[in-house]
C-alpha cells in the first residue's frame, strides 16, 4: 500500500546507502523474528508456524511463477512429495529426519522434471491446467495406494531432533520453520541473482527473443519446476514434523490455490512479499476468527479489494535491480572498455574464419504456409567479412529465409550449413546463436521490462547455458561479463543508459541495443532484419556507420532491407528476391540496373518502388 | 554492509540461532490455559464451519448448542452455565491446531466436537499438551485413542466395531454370500470399509466389489452399474448422506434391484428428500439413537425447530459429547481440566446415543448398532442384535 | 455388452452437464483471456434460485412442466444480471493490469460467493422436490429415462443455440472478433466493453440454466458444488481448445464419456486421475487442445 511505497521513498537512492538501510531493514525484521516467541502467546506461535510454512511455499512457487512466469495451478504436488519421501523414510527406513533431507529434495526435483516436461511447448493457460492435473494426480495416487497410507494417510512420524532434543512445542516449531525459512530466502535470493535468474526473466518478458539470443528454454523452464519442487520439498518435510501426522486432505488444489494467492498477494518476484503474502494469506483469516461466520467472506472480498486497488501486490518485486551492474565499475575498467571501442575485437577461441571464405551456405531453400509458397528454391553463399543484403518487395519470403537459417522454421526442403560443413537444420535457435549466427528481428525484440545493462547482458546466454560451470547458468554475472557488457554498450553508443528499462528507450536506441545485445554473443555473423525501418534521416546515418563499424570489427554482415540507400550505400553484394525466388545476384551497382529488379519493382504499383526507383536513379 | 562475506556469516549465524533456540524451547513446554472462571464453564467445540465438511461441522455445532441450552435450562452445572465455544477448523491440519490453540487460549475447560480425523489429530495433541480433554464426537479412526493419550474420548464407535455387526447382519440376516463394498475414499468411510470387508470374509461371504467413489460429484451411474456387474445380492456403501442418496436415486433410475445399506453416516433426513421414493427400503447401520426410540422423539423436533431441518448423523453424538462433560463436571465438582478428565474416565452416561462408559484407551464402551430402515418417507428402527439368542430381531 | 451401452448413456447425460458448463468457461476465455474460476459458483446461485421456485410453486400444486420453465427462467435471468455485476465490478478494471491479477479477483469473487451462498442457504444440502418423472425405457439391455434424453436434448439446443448466435449475429461476430484480436476490433468500431459484458451475461445464463437442471435432476444442491463441477467443466473447455466452442460440446461429452467408462472398467478411485492424464497426453501431442487455433506468431 502507500506505505510501502513512502517507505521506498524513505530509502535513498545512491546505491551504497540503500543497501545500507536494506541491511538495516534485515537486521530490524531477522531480530524480531528471532524474538516473537517470547512475546506472543502460545496461539499466535501456532499461527506464526504455519505463517512461516506457508512464507517457504510461496517462495518456493515464487521461483516457478514469479521468476519465471510459468502459471503453476499444482504446486501441493511438490510439497506432498517432499512430505511423503521424507515421512515414509522415516517410517519404514528408520532414517532420522535430517537424513531425510536429501532423499525429499531429490525426489522433488525428479518430480519436477516429470511434470515440467508436458509444459514445455504449451501456452500459460494451458500449462496451467496441466500443472494442476499432475497436482490431482499426485493426491489422488497417494490416497489410493496402501504402501502411502491411502486415505488415513502416515501416523506416528516422529518428531524432528536437533542436538538431541525433539522439536515438540510451537515456539520450537517456529524456530525450526525459520532455519528452512531462511535456507529458502537464500536459495532463491541466489537463484534471482544468478543467470539463471536473468535467463527465467528473459523468457518472461518474450520467450522468443529470448531463444533468439540463446537461452536454452527447455533446459531453463525445467529448471524453474526442479528448483521451485526442492524448496516446495524443504515446506514438506517441515509439515511432516508438525503433526505426527499427514494426509491426502492437506496436498489439494485448494492448498494449490492458497500458495497462489500468497505469491500473488504479497508480490509476484519478491522475497519480503512472500512473506508479507503469507502472514495477510493465513493470519489475516485467523485474526478475524471472532467474527466467525463472516470471516472468510471479508477475505475473500478483501482479495478482490486488493487487486483492484494494488494489483502488483503488497510488495512487489523492484524492477531488474537485480545484480547487474550494482557494483559501479572502476575507473580504470570504464577507461579500458572506451579504448576498445571501434576497433578489432579480441580474437576469440581459434575458428574466427578467413575473410572472403565461405561462412554460409543456403541452397534450394523451400518453404510454404498453406497454399502460399514463401520461400521458392533459394541458393546463396555468405563469405566472410562481407555485408550482404536481402532485399525485395513486401512478401518476398526475406524474414522466411532469417527464420530458416535461424532455427525457427524448419524449411520443407534445402539445406542451410556453416561453413558448408555443418547443417543447421533442426538445429535449436540457442544453438545455432552458440555456433556463432545472431540475429535481430524487424520489429525490435526487446526484454521490456529488463534494464539496458541486463538486455545486453542477456546476450551473453548462449555461451552460459551450462549448469555446472562458473560460467553457466548457477553462477553470477562475473565481472568479466559485466566488461564486455559495457564495452559492446559503448560502442553502441549507450553506454550512459545502463540502467534506463528498455521500453523507455528512443526508438534508435532500441534499434542499438538490440545490435549489442545481438553482439555479446561474438557470433560469426549477424543478421539484421531491416535495421533501418522507422529510423529518420540522421538515425540511418548514424545506424550504417554503426553496421560498418560491425562489420569492420571482423563480423560478417547478412542484411534485410527495404531502404535503397541504406543497402547501395552499404553492401558488397546484393541478393534480390522476388515472390520467393531469386531473381537476381551481385554487386549494388549491377543490380541497380537489372531489369528484372526493375520490373519487379516497377511491376507493383507501391508507392514504395516508385521511390525506391528513385532513390536508385540518383 | 561489506559484502558477500559477512552476508554469509550473517546468515550462518541467524541460522545457528534459530536451530538452538528450537532446541531450547522444545525442552520446556508451554502451559495450559487457564479453567473458565466466574459463572460460565466454556466448552470448546473445534469443527469444520467452512468448506466442503461445512454441512457436517455447522450441524455437529448445533447439538453442542442444543445440549447447552438444556442443560442450563435445568439449571446448569453446579449453579453455572455452560457456554459452547465454536472454532472453524476447516477440516485442515494447520487449521485445526490454530482452532485448537485459540480454543485454548479462549479458557476453555474441556472440548467436545471435531469431525475429520486430518484437523482431529493436531487438535488432540494441542489438547493434551495442554491436559484439556478432547471428547470426540465423530472422529472414527482407531490411532486417535490409541497414542496412549489419557485424555482423548469418544462418544462414536469405532469403525472396528461397526463393521463386524454391518458383516454379520448382512451374512445371517439378510444371508447374502455375494457382497459389494463401497466408500468414498475418506479417513472414516475406508476405515469401516475395511473392517467390514475382513469380517465379511471372515463370516464367509464373498465380497465381489470394493471400490470408492469420489464425492461431491453428482452422477454416479456409471459407478453404479459396475456394482450391477458385479451381481451382489447387498451394496454396504460406508460413505456419507450425501452421496449415499444419489445411489439410492439413480440406482432405482437403473433398474438395480440389490439391497441398498449404508453406515451410520447416512441417517439425515436430506437423504430421503433426494432420493424420494427411491429410499424405501433402504437400510442403515447406526447406533441407537434417542431419534429411533419412540420414546425419546423430542430430541428430534426439538432440533428440527430450532434450526428448521432434521439433525445430521452426529449431532446426537456431539449432544452426548456435552451432555457427557457436564456430567464429569458435575461428578467432580471442579472445572480444572484434569480433575474433568479423571472424571470421564470412570463416567456412566446415559445418553441420546445410549447408555455408555468409556474403555481403557478412552474409547466408547460399548458400541451399539442397530439397523434401521426408511418407511413411509422417514427412518424406522428395524433389527437389533440379540445377544442372548444370537439373532437379529425386531426392534422393541 | 449392456453394460457397455449402459456406460455409454451413462456417459453422454453426465457429459451433457459438462459441456454446457464448458462453454461458458470457453466463451469468456476467449474474450478476456480469464479462467473464471467463479463460474462453477454462478452455477450454484442458478440452483438455489431455481431451488426457491420451485420449492414454492410445488407447495401450491402448480403444473410441473410451468414449474420447470419458471424456475428456468428466474434462475437464469437472476444469473445473467449476477454475471454481469461481477464483470463490472471485480473484473473490468483489471483487465489491463497483469493477467494474474484478474485470476486472483476471480477467486475472491468465487470464495465469496461460496461463503455468501453459505450464510444464505446454510452449509447443508438441500434437495429440489422430485418433479421429474423417471419413466424410461430399455433398448439393447441398457436403460434410460426420458427425462435424461431430453435433458441430453436441452443440452444440445442450448448449445446449438448459443453458436448460431456467435456465428449468426452481429453481436456474436463482435464477440469472435473481439476473441481473435482486441485492439483490431476496437478499430472496427466494435463497442469492445459492451461486447464483453454481453459475453459474461450469456455465459452467465448459460451457468444458470445448467444449475437448474443440475437441480432438478440429480436434485441434491449444496453451496460448495460450483467448485467440483467448474473444475471438470475446465477441463474439457481446455481439452478442447481453450476459446472454441464446438471444441468445449465435444470434449464435454468426451470428458462424461470416458469418466463413465473409468468408473466401469477401471476403477472410480482412479477416474479423475485418468481424466487428467488423457488431457496431458492429448496437450504433449496437440499443444492447443483438440480443435485450438495456434496462434499464429509474427517473427
Amino acid at each position: 500500500m502507500a506505505g510501502v511505497d513512502r517507505l521506498r521513498r524513505v530509502i535513498p537512492r545512491s546505491p551504497r546507502a540503500r543497501l545500507g538501510a536494506q541491511g538495516g531493514l534485515t537486521v530490524t525484521a531477522a531480530a524480531v523474528a528471532l524474538l516473537l516467541p517470547l512475546m506472543l502467546s502460545t496461539y499466535s506461535m501456532s499461527v506464526a508456524v504455519t505463517v512461516v510454512m506457508y512464507a517457504i511455499l510461496g517462495l518456493g512457487l515464487n521461483v516457478v511463477v514469479g521468476y519465471a512466469g510459468l502459471l503453476d495451478l499444482g504446486y501441493a504436488a511438490f510439497f506432498a512429495i517432499g512430505a511423503y519421501t521424507s515421512s515414509l523414510l522415516q517410517l519404514d527406513a528408520h532414517l532420522s529426519f535430517w537424513e531425510t533431507l536429501p532423499a525429499a529434495v531429490a525426489a522433488a526435483a525428479v518430480s519436477g522434471c516429470i511434470i515440467g516436461y508436458p509444459t514445455l511447448r504449451l501456452r500459460s493457460d494451458y500449462l496451467a491446467i496441466v500443472t494442476l492435473g499432475f497436482g490431482e494426480i499426485v493426491r489422488i495416487t497417494v490416497t489410493n495406494l496402501s504402501v502411502t497410507g491411502g486415505a488415513n494417510g502416515l501416523y506416528g512420524i516422529p518428531p524432528a531432533t536437533v542436538f538431541g532434543t525433539s522439536i515438540v512445542s510451537e515456539s520450537g516449531l517456529y524456530y525450526l520453520g525459520l532455519f528452512f525459512l531462511l535456507i529458502a530466502i537464500v536459495f532463491t535470493g541466489l537463484l534471482s541473482r544468478s543467470r539463471l535468474g536473468r535467463a527465467w526473466r528473459t523468457l518472461r518478458e518474450d520467450e522468443t527473443a529470448s531463444e533468439a539470443v540463446g537461452v536454452p528454454a527447455t533446459k531453463v523452464k525445467l529448471l524453474a519446476y526442479v528448483m521451485g519442487a526442492m524448496v516446495g520439498a524443504l515446506a514438506g518435510m517441515y509439515f511432516s514434523s508438525q503433526f505426527g501426522t499427514i494426509d491426502p486432505t492437506t496436498f489439494t488444489f485448494t492448498t494449490s490455490v492458497t500458495i497462489l494467492l500468497v505469491v500473488i498477494v504479497g508480490g509476484m518476484g519478491s522475497i519480503p512479499g512472500m512473506i508479507l503474502g503469507a502472514l495477510v494469506v493465513i493470519a489475516l483469516p485467523e485474526a478475524l476468527r471472532p467474527i466467525s461466520s463472516y470471516r472468510l467472506l471479508i477475505f475473500a472480498l478483501g482479495l478482490v479489494l486488493l487487486m483492484l486497488v494494488r494489483p502488483q501486490g503488497l510488495w512487489p518485486a523492484r524492477r531488474s535491480r537485480q545484480g547487474s551492474f550494482t557494483a559501479p565499475l572502476a575507473p580504470r575498467e570504464a577507461t579500458a572498455t572506451t579504448a576498445t571501442a571501434g576497433e578489432a575485437t579480441e580474437a576469440p577461441a581459434a575458428g574466427r574464419p578467413e575473410p572472403g571464405s565461405l561462412l554460409l551456405r543456403v541452397s534450394g531453400l523451400r518453404h510454404s504456409f498453406g497454399g502460399v509458397i514463401a520461400v521458392n528454391d533459394v541458393s546463396f553463399d555468405l563469405h566472410a567479412g562481407e555485408i550482404l543484403s536481402i532485399i525485395g518487395p513486401n512478401g518476398a519470403g526475406k524474414t522466411t529465409v532469417f527464420n530458416c537459417i535461424t532455427g525457427m522454421v524448419t524449411p520443407q526442403r534445402g539445406e542451410v550449413s556453416l561453413r558448408g560443413e555443418r547443417s543447421l537444420l533442426k538445429v535449436k535457435p540457442h544453438k545455432i546463436v552458440s555456433l556463432g549466427l545472431a540475429r535481430t528481428f524487424q520489429g525490435v525484440r526487446l526484454f521490456e521490462g529488463l534494464d539496458v545493462a541486463d538486455n545486453c547482458l542477456a546476450g551473453l546466454s548462449a555461451h552460459q547455458g551450462r549448469l555446472v560451470s562458473r560460467h553457466g547458468l548457477l553462477g553470477r554475472t562475473s565481472a568479466q561479463d559485466r566488461r564486455e557488457a559495457l564495452r559492446w554498450l559503448t560502442f553502441v553508443g549507450l553506454a550512459g543508459k545502463a540502467h534506463v528499462l528498455a521500453s523507455e528507450l528512443s526508438y534508435g536506441d532500441r534499434r542499438r541495443l538490440e545490435i549489442a545485445r545481438s553482439l555479446m554473443s561474438r557470433p560469426l555473423a549477424l543478421l539484421l532484419d531491416e535495421p533501418a525501418a522507422g529510423t529518420n534521416p540522421t538515425e540511418k546515418r548514424e545506424l550504417m556507420g554503426l553496421v560498418r563499424q560491425v562489420r569492420n570489427s571482423g563480423v560478417t554482415v547478412l542484411l534485410i532491407e527495404h531502404d535503397m540507400g541504406v543497402v547501395m550505400g552499404l553492401s558488397d553484394r546484393v541478393i534480390v528476391l522476388d515472390q520467393g525466388a531469386v531473381i537476381a545476384e551481385g554487386p549494388p551497382r549491377q543490380i541497380r540496373s537489372d531489369p528484372r529488379v526493375i520490373d519487379a519493382y516497377l511491376g507493383r504499383e507501391d508507392h514504395e518502388a516508385t521511390e525506391a526507383v528513385g532513390e536508385v536513379s540518383e | 554492509m561489506k559484502g558477500v562475506g559477512s552476508r554469509a556469516a550473517a546468515t550462518a549465524i541467524f541460522a545457528a540461532v534459530a536451530l538452538t533456540a528450537a532446541a531450547c524451547s522444545s525442552s520446556t513446554s508451554s502451559g495450559g490455559g487457564s479453567s473458565s472462571s466466574g459463572g460460565t464453564i466454556l466448552i470448546g467445540v473445534p469443527v469444520p464451519l467452512s468448506g466442503e465438511y461445512a454441512s457436517a461441522g455447522t450441524d455437529i455445532l448445533h447439538g453442542a448448542q442444543l445440549a447447552a441450552k438444556n442443560i442450563n435450562a435445568s439449571g446448569g452445572v453446579d449453579g453455572k452455565k455452560i457456554q459452547i465455544v465454536s472454532q472453524d477448523d476447516a477440516c485442515l491440519a494447520s487449521t485445526g491446531s490454530q482452532a485448537a490453540q485459540k480454543l485454548i487460549s479462549q479458557g476453555i475447560a474441556a472440548a467436545a466436537g471435531g469431525y475429520c480425523s486430518t484437523a482431529a489429530f493436531p487438535e488432540l495433541e494441542a489438547f493434551h499438551r495442554a491436559g484439556i480433554p478432547y471428547v470426540m464426537d465423530a472422529s472414527t479412526n482407531p490411532e486417535l485413542t490409541e497414542q496412549g493419550f489419557n485424555d482423548a474420548f469418544r462418544t462414536i464407535g469405532r469403525d472396528d466395531e461397526q463393521g463386524p455387526i454391518a458383516a454379520s447382519f448382512i451374512t445371517s440376516f439378510l444371508h447374502a454370500t455375494r457382497v459389494a463394498v463401497g466408500n468414498d475414499n475418506s479417513t472414516y468411510a475406508k476405515g469401516l470399509a475395511n473392517a467390514t470387508v475382513s469380517a465379511l470374509q471372515k463370516d464367509g461371504a464373498q465380497v465381489v466389489f470394493n471400490n470408492a467413489l469420489t464425492p461431491g460429484q453428482s452422477d454416479y451411474t456409471s459407478f453404479l452399474t459396475k456394482i450391477g456387474q458385479s451381481k451382489p445380492q447387498v451394496f454396504y456403501y460406508t460413505g456419507y448422506y450425501p452421496e449415499f442418496g444419489l445411489l439410492l436415486k439413480e440406482a432405482k433410475q437403473l433398474g438395480l434391484t440389490f439391497t441398498m445399506m449404508g453406515g451410520d453416516a447416512n441417517n439425515d433426513p436430506t437423504l430421503i428428500k433426494t432420493a424420494g421414493s427411491a429410499a424405501t427400503g433402504a437400510m442403515m447401520t447406526t447406533a441407537p439413537l434417542a431419534q429411533f426410540l419412540s420414546s425419546a422423539k423430542g430430541y428430534v423436533s426439538q432440533y428440527t425447530a430450532a434450526y428448521g431441518t432434521g439433525p445430521g448423523p452426529y449431532s446426537s453424538y456431539e449432544y452426548d459429547a456435552v451432555g457427557v462433560v457436564a456430567q464429569a463436571i458435575k461428578n467432580a465438582h471442579s472445572t480444572t481440566p484434569s480433575a474433568i478428565t479423571a472424571a470421564l474416565r470412570s463416567i456412566s452416561y446415559s445418553g441420546i446415543t445410549g447408555d455408555f462408559h468409556f474403555d481403557s484407551v478412552g474409547d466408547r464402551a460399548p458400541a451399539n448398532y442397530i439397523v434401521i430402515t426408511v418407511k413411509n418417507g422417514a427412518f424406522v428402527p428395524d433389527k437389533e442384535y440379540d445377544n442372548t439368542t444370537k439373532q437379529w430381531v425386531n426392534v422393541s | 455388452m449392456s453394460a457397455f451401452l449402459q456406460y455409454v448413456v451413462n456417459g453422454l447425460t453426465s457429459g451433457a452437464f459438462i459441456a454446457l458448463v464448458a462453454l461458458g468457461y470457453t466463451m469468456i476465455y476467449g474474450v478476456i483471456r480469464l479462467i473464471n474460476f467463479a463460474h462453477g459458483d454462478v452455477l450454484m446461485v442458478g440452483s438455489f434460485i431455481g431451488y426457491e421456485v420451485v420449492v414454492t410453486l410445488v407447495a401450491q400444486h402448480w403444473p410441473i412442466a410451468l414449474i420447470v420453465l419458471l424456475a428456468l427462467l428466474a434462475g437464469m435471468a437472476f444469473t445473467g444480471g449476477l454475471g454481469m455485476l461481477i464483470e463490472r465490478v471485480a473484473y473490468q478494471p483489471l483487465l489491463n493490469s497483469s493477467r494474474l491479477a484478474i485470476l486472483i479477483s476471480a477467486l475472491g469473487v468465487s470464495l465469496a460467493l461460496e461463503q455468501g451462498a453459505q450464510l444464505i442457504f446454510g452449509a447443508g444440502y438441500s434437495a429440489y422436490p422430485n418433479v421429474l418423472s423417471s419413466a424410461g425405457f430399455t433398448f439393447a439391455g441398457a436403460r434410460a429415462s426420458y427425462v435424461q434424453v431430453g435433458m441430453i436434448v436441452l443440452s444440445l439446443l442450448l448449445m446449438l443455440g448459443l453458436y448460431l448466435f456467435v456465428h449468426k449475429t452481429m453481436a456474436g461476430t463482435a464477440m469472435r472478433a473481439l476473441a481473435m484480436d482486441k485492439d483490431a476490433a476496437t478499430l472496427m468500431g466494435i463497442n469492445v466493453p459492451r461486447t464483453i459484458l454481453l459475453t459474461f451475461m450469456l455465459g452467465s445464463v448459460l451457468a444458470g440454466a445448467s444449475g437448474v437442471m443440475q437441480g432438478l435432476y440429480y436434485t441434491e444442491i449444496n453451496f460448495f458444488m460450483g467448485f467440483l463441477i467448474g473444475l471438470r467443466a475446465f477441463t474439457a473447455a481446455v481439452l478442447g481448445g481453450i476459446g472454441n466452442i464446438p471444441g468445449a460440446m465435444v470434449a464435454g461429452f468426451l470428458i462424461g464419456l470416458i469418466g463413465s467408462f473409468s468408473d466401469g472398467y477401471i476403477s472410480s478411485e482412479w477416474s479423475d486421475a485418468i481424466i487428467f492424464a488423457v488431457l496431458i497426453a492429448v496437450l504433449v501431442f496437440k499443444p492447443t487442445g483438440l480443435f485450438g487455433e495456434r496462434v499464429a506468431e509474427r517473427v
